[in-house]
């Protein structure tokens, strides 16, 4: 087994009397990507947000190579950086280009001087091949080629991991396929990703491991031919069978 | 009246711009530190802040100053000259409305935005100063045209206090030229060629920048 990147140990999560997420074990290996699957309002995003440090959860440990980020209490700001995020909702700045999103980080957290900032910004849009749009504003782009500027401002910051939150939820179809293209393309790189997406061909064909959740539960693990050809719960195969569409 | 009386007229209105201006930029801080106080929940100063708002927005502005010049103006001596008084009056209520303005704003921002800059790693204040802030700013352009509109307008009160500005010298001229009606018909013209330009560039920018940006 190799270096755990980040980990969730017993994550629990209520809103009010609901609670979301009922005691998630998640470990996401460096250099892998597991992909959750589940239907909506299974607590899938939730978890991601929590593994992204962008909310506490009610119990449990959330640990960051190997150590306790809100036992150890360390610096949120410093380890957010090293966790890469793309939204399901449109995120990109909007009052900068698609080259100053991705260089804010760089300028302000890793203190990159304005030379190499550009270069670094430039390099990584040339990876989502978006290096013709980078003076473009966010409202100029197509919601894929925003999503990619996303991944672009994310992948920046080398980080150690990305999440990703139904990264292709809210495009049409056409434009699915870039985002899962460059998707694609990173774990081709080696880069530790966790997705969350409805795209079974890309869990197939990318995942190292599927999750299959719901009702707050993971309820199958596993290789992507184990989950998806040979589920063992009625839900998963309830699931995936309207998914799948057969 | 002649040309002479309309440049007599046109003495006034660096006294209007001056007072307006001024008290824009007062405003324009105390709005500020009062919508950052209020959005960032900073316990305490928020009732604070509200108590500011509501005394200064219940008050009609011309009781301000004749509270602050005739009142204060007694032993407090920076309030005895009348166009000190009139600015600080028309730029402390004028916070108490651009704090609505910015506060406004900055929530029609959104929560994304600041979700967003956190998992690039940016603290708080950096998301804030970075992200939410800068598109604030624009949202709030339209607002901020009017709010000066309105300063230039009410600038006008301080003539009660003896300042020289624009109302005093259509006074001055009804008088001199016992004429009531072109007067102050010439000041009111001049108070629309005045406040129309910058509201309407204000506002023109605003909408500009908007749909440059796709913001709400």
């Amino acid at each position: 087994m190799g270096e755990v990147v980040l980990e969730g140990r017993g994550i629990k999560k209520w809103y009010g009397k609901l609670q979301v997420l009922k005691g998630i074990d998640i470990k996401i290996e460096k250099g892998k990507t597991k992909v959750i699957i589940g239907p909506s309002g299974s607590g899938k995003s939730t978890l991601l947000r929590i593994l992204g440090l962008l909310e506490p959860p009610t119990e449990g440990n959330v640990l960051f190579k190997g150590r306790d980020v809100y036992a150890e209490k360390l610096d949120l700001n410093k380890i957010r950086a090293k966790i890469g995020f793309v939204f399901q909702e449109p995120s990109l700045f909007r009052h900068l280009t698609a080259l100053d999103n991705v260089k804010l980080g760089l300028r302000h957290v890793l203190k990159l001087s304005e030379d190499e900032a550009r270069r670094k910004a430039l390099e990584t849009l040339r990876i989502v091949h978006l290096e013709g749009w980078k003076d473009h504003y966010p409202a100029q782009l197509s919601g894929g080629q925003q999503q990619r500027v996303g991944i672009a401002r994310a992948l920046a910051m080398d980080p150690e991991i990305i999440l990703f939150d139904e990264p292709t939820a809210s495009l049409d179809i056409e434009l699915t396929w870039e985002v899962i293209d460059t998707m694609r393309e990173l774990a081709e790189r080696g880069i530790t990703m966790l997705v969350v997406t409805h795209e079974i061909s890309f869990a197939k064909e990318v995942a190292d491991e599927i999750i299959f959740m719901d009702d707050g539960m993971i309820l199958e693990e596993g290789p992507p031919e184990k989950v998806l050809m040979n589920p063992k719960s009625e839900r998963a195969r309830v699931f995936l069978r309207r998914l799948l569409g057969v | 009246m002649d040309l002479d009386d309309f440049l007599f007229l046109l003495r006034g209105v660096p006294a209007t711009l001056s007072i307006s201006f001024l008290s824009f930029l007062i405003g324009f801080v105390i709005g500020f530190i009062i919508a950052i106080i209020k959005e960032q929940n900073i316990f305490g100063l928020k009732y604070v802040a509200e108590g500011y708002e509501k005394f200064l927005r219940g008050v009609p502005v011309l009781v301000i100053m004749l509270l602050f010049h005739f009142g204060f103006g007694g032993f407090i001596p920076i309030f005895k000259d009348p166009f000190t008084s009139a600015t600080l009056a028309l730029g402390l209520r004028s916070g108490a409305f651009q704090s609505q303005i910015f506060l406004g704003a900055i929530n029609s921002v959104g929560r994304q935005q600041m979700m967003a800059a956190l998992s690039v790693g940016l603290n708080r204040w950096q998301a804030f100063r970075h992200v939410i802030l800068p598109q604030a700013l624009i949202v709030a352009l339209p607002g901020l045209g009017s709010e000066m509109a309105l300063l230039i307008k009410d600038s006008s009160y301080s003539f009660i206090l003896g300042v020289l500005d624009l109302t005093k010298h259509a006074d001055i001229l009804r008088r001199a030229t016992r004429s009531f009606l072109f007067p102050y018909l010439a000041a009111a013209i001049l108070y629309i060629l005045i406040t129309f330009p910058i509201a309407n560039y204000l506002d023109k920018l605003g909408s500009k920048l908007k749909n440059k940006y796709g913001l709400r």
